[in-house]
This record gives structure tokens, C-alpha cells and sequence, in this order.
């Protein structure tokens, strides 16, 4: 019953009117920013947090907002992968197969319907299950010591590094990059400054956002030049939108099915949400056999990868809110919000703040249906705004960060680290090596290296304490794992050609 | 088309927002991000200062992170020097900090130091399956077995929370205090928690951190460290009375730059004695967990003065500082 | 293939500089038993061997860009670069205009629209920022407005 009374107390928070304004507006410019191209959850999210930052939100409502915005994202992603083709970011992929087909048989209105719907339902059910499965894994906090946390991080790295791209070493080699950053400024365990250079800008370190929205939002803008805006075409005209009953009626279980497996694939850190429409969409077209006719515009074949990515984008906030973890590229960004609002995810969340984690699971809950109303009647007015042409959104994009990073330090120096993130951003991604890791070691590089420091301390140096306890050893065991099992599992499950999410 | 966009974005965004500030005849600079300390203190200080009163104008509070408060001390020093309508919000981290020479350079006597309003009392706490009952015990413990125990903290080693333990086991009769195991972690909570769990022996934070553990009984508190003990939590004892001479909390306060006349000195003082007074002031640190703690003028020069030469030599003892 | 390469070797150069710059690090003598320069080293370490790897085994080629696409991000880099030096001491409005027309032209050359582009943005988004999200902007130098 404790349950009930923690979801009481979070719903006494987020029904308060602001926060259910903070939640629809949320709602609101995700769905938009899903649905435009090269604009995602990640760096969707990302060039807002300086704003909600600027705005004086408290904790509370600033999760909310980015929450409801990231929810929002993963609404709003499949209505330009039906209407143009293009996923509108990279969980919407998938979406693409079945829903263009649909759309172009003039069931556009139907595609849009019925994808809204299977993204409640697996948005819903991701949500119910983050309820029951978050407090059972809150209560290990007090198991966790230097030693678990190193382990714990190594694992982070292994998984997400491993699964980011289909060269481990460029996994690495990311992963070390901001690593490396992580190291600048001032050294937690002696209190002195480490490779500044002397500078002063860098005492406290580099700070996440600007490498965030640099590798995110600036390096799109570069992808934007080089491509001259051209991705942006009209695809599909949209007439009518009716509710198509019997569609939703006979994909209930594909819905269902979908959900689980996103789910799962959300929890698992490293996987994400474009793992999770990936595996319910062929989960579902082998269960489906070859009459089945996925591919060619079936309802099936909608449902269940948005049934899937929403799943996903719901489990992935365990790992990150129970064990600091993030499970994907957005929750490292959502993970960067909290840590900026003073919060740090872990197993202790959910014992010191409790109001932040249920006040933000039952606005999850309310988004989520804001969402579904959103994006069913008002589908139409959300496709007039994927009419901004590239040559516009790109540079307010710009400008929006650029204030953004502005108004957190008033520096030029940071705008011009920004600057930097974006061109490395723009070679990493050609040369096909992942960014998530750069900013995952930009996160975690100093508490990784603070748990193994401390560990060392309290063991006088002795590098066996290190797996001294059956939590360490079994996380060593999955960093491993994790590390190694894609290499083989990569020719099974083709992945989606890059992952921003 | 961008209309429409703008037009979603703008009517999306508007969510009701505080006051708008307008150009104001003071200002408050934090020298850190939004939400600590530091811009608790400006806001607190700075809202009581213009509801009360003692300013005719809101003032304006301005955040300049950098350098842990160095990149404000330096704005300051050598582009405010005598800007008569500045404040900048302080804390032992300040003194902490100038004492061991972190802010490049900078010395304590290139601002004045107008007063501290309130101070979060350092405590020692156990956890409550730990085998040592009173400060004594845990102290005399250690001096016979340092490698036997770490110390857990919410500040960096060499930072406040660091200097409290290494103080008292001075006192205890600990000759090389180098030996002493301090682990620093991200605040008084994970502190407590590493705690609790097992993985450190003992905890040295502020009084604001270790309230709700006291409450739900899974910690022990073995000392405060104030002169007196702390309304509200008669219950726990304070290290003078236990026989450990250390006075240690985590004020509280403002500084203004050099160059600024003896009479503005005087009436930031006493506009801070004000704030100090008033209701709301008392009011603020009950939810904050803070206690008394009202030093202002040339009092708290002087008593910034000793602070300062004080963490310096223990500094200077285990080595952080040369 | 040659990308892969000379990526490799310029990371590995980066990682060893950075490893040397690493030993540089002072300690104090109440150092823990890791230290600040063990982790550090081990990154450069790890940084260096996957570098290396990349040079020995490269993917394929990646599908660069025309050389004249090059000039056209190297512009939006010096745009960018003089649009954060000069955000402070010009404003908001004129930087703002220029660098989101210039932006503009180079996603979609159309003269017409990158002029509309950069006065449409500079305004609605000053507009957004000053009156809707108070942010402290300035719209122009201060020897403007006074």
C-alpha cells in the first residue's frame, strides 16, 4: 500500500495547476520537437535544459517539463516517419516501414491514429511498471559502497559504449574522450586544479550542457549544411481523421506484446528506445509469418514499434533514476538536468527525494494522457508545423543554444568549448564513432574515478576490495558481458544505422 | 510558417514566471549556479533586505560560477573595487578556500567581510549499529587504529567538512593527523548513506544534512559543533562539553569590496543586523536547518581573521597547502 | 579508410600528450593510494590502444562532402566563432541577424530568405528571450541606447 500512498503524494504535486501547465507545455514542444527532423528527444531535451535552467524552476518542475517534453519527443517522432518518410528521430525509424506505405494508401489519418494510440499504450503500461519496479530497486542504496559504484559505472560504459556502435574500439575511444574531459578542473579527492592549463574558465571543470548541445544541436546544424537542407521534402497530403476502431481493436495484443519487450530493452542500460521499437517490430513480424504482410502498410506493423519505443523510453528512466545509470542518450541528458538541479540518481533518489520521483512519475502519468489527446484530435496542427523549412529551423536552433549555454555562465568561453563539441561532433559521426559515450564519460568520469579512489582509501590500496562483495563481482561479471556479447550479437540484430537515442 | 513556430514555442514556454527584476540600485552577486547555498544567500538576504525595508529597491541577485566563488572574488577585486551598491554572498567555503590560497593568488584582506547571519552547525554522527557511544570513544578509537577508520564528508579532502574530524583528533591527542582516512562524496546524503551502509565508520557534515536520518534513527549523532547546544536538538551534545575544544559550522554571510567607504561598511552592517532581526529571516532558517548565529561589522573581521589563519595551518599540516 | 587512419594517429598523438601533460600533475603529500594522475594515465592509456586499433584496422571510408561544402562549414565555424565574441559587446540584435542569415544561406542559398531568416530570428527571438523568458539580453551595444 505504500505504493498508493507515494502515488497519492506524487499526484498532490503534479496536479497542482502549474505543474500541469509545465506538463502540457511540456507535451506540447516535444511532440514538436519529435516530429521535425534532426531534431530529437536528446538534443530536444538538451537545448531546453538551459532554459528551464534560466526560467528559476525548482527541482520538481523542471523534471516534469523535460520529462513531459521527452515523452512528448517519443510521441511526436512518428509523425514525420508516416507523413515523410523520415523519422523524425531515430526510435521512430522503425515506424517508417509500415506507416509511409499506410499513409501513402491514403490511410494517413488512420496511420497517425493508431500510432498515437499504441504510444499510449506503451507509454501507460512502461509508466506502471516504473511504478512497481523502481522502489523495489531503491532500497539497495545502502548496499552500495565505493566499490559497487566503480563497478556499477564500468558497466555503464560497457554496455552503452558497446551497443552505441559497431566498433567497440571507437566505443572506447569515445568513451575515453570524455573520460578525458572529465578529468579537467579541479580534483575532487586533493582540491587542486588538474590540466587546466592555468586557465581559470577551467577550474570547475567542463561543463556537460555545452558538450552536450555542442555534440547534439550543433553538430545537426553542420549536417545541415552539408546536406543543404534537402531531407525536407512533403511527402503525403492528410485529409480526414477519423478514429479507426477496429484497427486499435485488433492490435491490442500486438500493443501489448510490444510494450514488454520495449520495456525490457528500455531497462537493460545501454539499449534504449531504438533498440526497443527494433525488437517488438520483428518480434512481431515473426509471430506475424509471412502472411502477415509487414512492410506494406498493416496497422500491425505501426503499433508495435511506437507500442515498443514509448515502452522503452518509460523502462529506460529505472536504471537512470534507481542506479544513476542512464539507459539511453536522452536519459544521460536527462541525467546531466538532474545533477545540474543538485539531484544525483542513484539508489539514494528515492529515500531523500521522494517527492522529486513520484511528483515525476505521476506526471508521467498525466502527460501521457495530455499526450494522447494531443496527438490524436490535434494531429493536424502539429503536421502544419513540420512545414518550417530547415533554413529556418536550423539557425533558431542555433541562436536558442547559443543563448541557452549564454545565460548559464554569461562566458564566451563556453560558447566557444560549444563551438568545438559541434565540430568534433560532426567528425565523430562521420567517421561512424558514437557521441552517447563521449557524453556518458563527460557524466561519469569523475564519480567513476572518485568510487575507485575512495574505495582505495578506505582499503589502504588493496585492488581486491574492489570485488569484495557479490553486487561487485556480479557487475563486473555484466560490464563484461556487456561489453563482449555485442560483438556476437551485432550480425543477429542488425542495428538501426546510427543511434541518437 | 515561422510565425506559427515561434508562435507555438512562445505560447508553450510562457509558464508563469517570477517577478520581472528591474535595474535596481543593489545587487547580489552568487558566486555559483542557481540552488546553493550561495544563492540561497542572495535571494534570502536580498528579499528580506527590500521587504524590511533597509533598500529602497529589490536587489538584484546575479549568478558568476567559476573557480568555486574565485572567478567573482577576482571580478570583484579588480573590476569592482569600489562599487558601493555590491554584495557577494559568502560561507566557510569562502574562508576555507582564501585560507589555502585556492583562489589564484587572492587574499581574504582584498574584500571586507560585513557579517554572517546564520551558520549550519557541524555535527559527527555514527550509525546507530555503531559500537561508539560518546565523541570520546570514536576519537580515542582512532588515535589507536587510524587505519581502522575513514572518515566520510560531503566536501572534498582538504575542504571544511575534512577539517572538522582532523581538528577534534588533534585535540584527542593525535600527533600525525596525515594518517587519518577521509573519503569526500557529492553532499552530507551520500555521505550518511556510505555510512549506514558500512563502507565508511564515521560522518562529518553539517546539521541541514543529517536531519532526516536522525529522525528515522538510522544514524547517532555524537557531537555538535557549536558552544552551545542547538535549539531544537537539545538532545545531542556538543564536543566542548564532551572535552574537545572545536567550534566548527558552516556560516552564513556576506562580503563587499575594499575600496568602499567606512560608512558603507557600516550600513551593509547594519542592514545585515536587520535582516538578522526580522521574523522572516528566523523564519527562513528554520526550514533551512540552520541556527543562530549573528556576527556582524568588525566583530566578524576579526573572527573571519582568526578562521583564516587557523584552516591555513591545519592546512598546511596535512599537506594540501605548502 | 585513410579517415580511419589519420583519425587514429592524430588521437593517439592527442592521448600521449595527454598522458605526458597527466605526470605533470601535482600531488600533495596527504595523497590517497590512487592519486590524481593514476586515472588520468590509464584514460590516455585505453585512448591510445583503441587509436591505434583504429589505424591498424579502419572501416570503410565514410562519404565526405564536396570540397565546396567544406568551405561552407568552415564559414559557419567563423560565423559561429565571431557571433560568440561578439554577442557581449554588440547585442543581441545585429550579431543575431547576421550569423542566422549567414546560417541560413548556407543550408538553403536563397538570398531572399536568409535576409528574412536572420532579421525574422534576431527579432522574434529576442522578443522570446527579453519579454517572455527575461533573460538579461541586450539588444544593442551599449553606446546605442545609453
Amino acid at each position: 500500500m505504500e505504493i498508493m500512498q507515494n502515488l497519492a503524494m506524487g499526484f498532490s504535486i503534479a496536479l497542482s495547476p502549474y505543474t500541469l501547465m509545465l506538463a502540457v507545455a511540456g507535451c506540447f514542444i516535444g511532440t514538436i520537437i519529435g516530429a521535425l527532423p534532426g531534431l530529437g528527444p536528446s538534443n530536444g531535451v538538451a537545448i531546453l535544459i538551459p532554459i528551464t535552467f534560466t526560467l528559476g524552476l525548482d527541482a520538481t518542475s523542471a523534471l516534469v517539463l523535460m520529462t513531459a517534453v521527452y515523452y512528448g519527443a517519443m510521441y511526436g517522432g512518428r509523425i514525420s516517419s508516416i507523413l515523410l518518410n523520415i523519422p523524425g528521430d531515430e526510435p521512430a525509424l522503425m515506424t517508417t516501414l509500415d506507416g509511409y506505405p499506410m499513409a501513402k494508401a491514403g490511410r494517413a489519418g488512420d496511420a497517425l491514429v493508431l500510432s498515437g494510440v499504441a504510444s499510449f499504450v506503451g507509454a501507460f503500461l512502461a509508466t506502471v511498471g516504473l511504478i512497481f519496479l523502481a522502489p523495489m530497486l531503491a532500497n539497495v542504496a545502502f548496499m552500495f559502497g565505493p566499490a559497487e559504484y566503480f563497478a556499477l559505472y564500468l558497466l555503464a560504459f560497457c554496455t552503452l559504449g558497446g551497443m552505441a556502435s559497431n566498433n567497440q574500439a571507437k566505443s572506447a575511444m569515445a568513451a575515453c574522450i570524455g573520460l578525458g574531459i572529465a578529468m579537467i578542473g579541479v580534483d575532487n579527492s586533493t582540491g587542486m586544479p588538474r590540466l587546466t592549463g592555468g586557465s581559470l574558465h577551467l577550474y570547475d571543470g567542463v561543463d556537460f550542457l555545452v558538450a552536450i548541445v555542442g555534440l547534439f544541436a550543433i553538430a545537426e546544424v553542420f549536417f545541415f549544411i552539408e546536406s543543404h537542407g534537402k531531407s525536407s521534402s512533403i511527402g503525403v497530403k492528410l485529409d480526414k481523421v477519423r478514429i479507426p476502431w477496429r484497427d486499435i481493436y485488433e492490435t491490442r495484443w500486438t500493443m501489448l506484446r510490444a510494450s514488454l519487450v520495449g520495456f525490457i530493452a528500455g531497462i537493460l542500460p545501454g539499449a534504449g528506445a531504438s533498440l526497443g521499437s527494433f525488437m517488438a517490430y520483428m518480434t512481431e513480424k515473426s509471430i506475424a509469418g509471412k502472411d502477415g504482410g509487414f512492410g506494406t502498410g498493416v496497422a500491425k506493423g505501426i503499433a508495435a514499434p511506437e507500442a515498443g519505443n514509448n515502452a522503452a523510453a518509460g523502462g529506460a528512466l529505472v536504471p537512470m533514476l534507481t542506479l544513476g545509470v542512464p539507459g539511453s542518450g536522452t536519459t544521460a541528458v536527462l541525467l546531466a538536468l538532474l545533477m545540474t538541479l543538485n539531484i544525483t540518481p542513484g539508489p539514494t533518489l528515492f529515500t531523500d527525494r521522494p517527492e522529486v520521483v513520484w511528483g515525476l512519475i505521476a506526471s508521467l502519468m498525466i502527460a501521457n494522457f495530455v499526450l494522447l489527446l494531443m496527438n490524436v484530435p490535434m494531429v493536424k496542427v502539429f503536421v502544419k508545423i513540420l512545414m518550417v523549412p530547415p533554413w529556418v529551423l536550423l539557425p533558431g536552433v542555433t541562436m536558442i543554444s547559443f543563448v541557452g549555454i549564454y545565460s548559464l555562465s554569461g562566458s564566451y568561453f563556453d560558447l566557444l568549448l560549444m563551438i568545438g563539441f559541434g565540430a568534433l561532433g560532426y567528425v565523430l559521426r562521420k567517421l561512424d564513432i558514437p557521441t552517447v559515450p563521449v557524453i556518458l564519460g563527460i557524466l561519469l568520469g569523475g564519480h567513476m574515478e572518485d568510487a575507485l579512489r575512495r574505495a582505495m582509501v578506505i582499503a589502504d590500496g588493496d585492488f581486491i576490495y574492489l570485488f569484495s562483495s557479490p553486487i561487485a563481482i556480479g557487475l563486473w561479471i555484466a560490464a563484461i558481458v556487456g561489453f563482449v556479447a555485442p560483438m556476437f550479437l551485432r550480425n543477429v540484430l542488425k542495428k538501426p544505422q546510427r543511434i541518437t537515442d | 510558417m515561422k510565425t506559427r513556430f515561434m508562435k507555438a514555442l512562445v505560447t508553450s514556454v510562457v509558464l508563469g514566471l517570477g517577478a520581472t527584476s528591474a535595474a535596481s540600485a543593489a545587487e547580489c552577486i552568487a558566486p555559483a549556479n542557481p540552488g546553493g547555498g550561495w544563492d540561497f544567500t542572495c535571494r534570502q538576504i536580498g528579499k528580506i533586505m527590500f521587504d524590511i525595508g533597509a533598500v529602497d529597491q529589490p536587489i538584484q541577485v546575479t549568478n558568476m560560477a567559476g573557480g568555486g566563488g574565485g572567478l567573482a572574488f577576482t571580478h570583484v577585486v579588480s573590476e569592482r573595487d569600489d562599487d558601493a551598491d555590491l554584495i557577494v554572498a559568502a560561507s566557510s567555503a569562502t574562508s576555507t578556500r582564501l585560507a589555502q590560497n585556492a583562489y589564484a593568488g587572492m587574499t581574504a584582506d582584498q574584500v571586507r567581510f560585513v557579517g554572517a547571519i546564520g551558520i549550519d552547525p557541524g555535527v559527527i554522527v555514527v550509525a546507530a549499529d555503531s559500537p561508539h557511544q560518546t565523541l570520546a570513544d570514536l576519537l580515542n578509537a582512532v588515535v589507536a587504529d587510524p587505519s581502522a577508520y575513514t572518515f566520510a564528508g560531503g566536501s572534498a579532502v582538504g575542504g571544511f567538512d575534512h577539517m572538522k574530524p582532523l581538528m577534534l583528533l588533534q585535540r584527542a591527542g593525535l600527533t600525525d593527523i596525515t594518517k587519518v582516512k577521509y573519503i569526500g562524496l557529492d553532499g552530507g546524503g551520500d555521505a550518511i548513506t556510505q555510512t549506514i551502509g558500512g563502507f565508511t565508520q564515521a560522518m562529518t557534515g553539517d546539521m541541514s544534512e543529517i536531519v532526516g536520518f536522525l529522525a528515522s534513527g538510522d544514524v547517532r549523532a555524537l557531537a555538535v559543533l557549536t558552544s552551545e547546544r542547538v535549539p531544537g536538538f537539545e538532545s545531542i551534545p556538543t564536543a566542548v562539553e564532551q572535552g574537545f575544544d572545536v567550534v566548527a559550522g558552516n556560516w552564513r554571510g556576506l562580503y563587499i569590496p575594499r575600496g568602499v567607504s567606512d560608512e558603507t561598511f557600516q550600513m551593509w552592517a547594519g542592514r545585515l543586523q536587520q535582516v538578522a532581526d526580522s521574523a522572516e529571516w528566523k523564519e527562513a532558517m528554520t526550514a533551512n536547518g540552520l541556527a543562530p548565529f549573528t556576527l556582524v561589522g568588525n566583530d566578524f573581521q576579526g573572527y573571519i581573521d582568526n578562521l583564516i589563519v587557523e584552516i591555513r595551518q591545519m592546512s598546511k599540516d596535512i599537506g594540501v597547502i605548502q | 579508410m585513410a579517415s580511419d587512419r589519420i583519425f587514429g594517429l592524430v588521437m593517439a598523438i592527442v592521448a600521449l600528450a595527454y598522458i605526458a601533460s597527466a605526470t605533470q600533475i601535482q600531488a600533495s603529500f596527504l595523497s590517497d593510494p590512487v592519486g590524481p594522475k593514476t586515472f588520468p594515465i590509464i584514460i590516455g592509456a585505453v585512448c591510445a590502444l583503441s587509436a591505434l586499433f583504429m589505424v591498424f584496422k579502419p572501416d570503410p571510408e565514410p562519404d565526405w562532402p564536396v570540397l565546396r561544402t567544406f568551405g561552407a562549414l568552415t564559414v559557419a565555424v567563423i560565423v559561429l566563432v565571431g557571433y560568440a565574441y561578439a554577442l557581449k559587446p554588440l547585442g543581441f540584435l545585429l550579431p543575431t541577424a547576421i550569423a542566422a542569415g549567414v546560417l541560413s544561406y548556407q543550408i538553403s542559398p536563397k538570398a531572399l530568405n536568409a535576409v528574412l531568416a536572420g532579421l525574422g530570428l534576431s527579432i522574434g527571438l529576442f522578443v522570446l528571450f527579453k519579454y517572455i523568458l527575461d533573460l538579461g539580453l541586450v539588444p544593442f551595444p551599449k553606446g546605442m541606447m545609453g
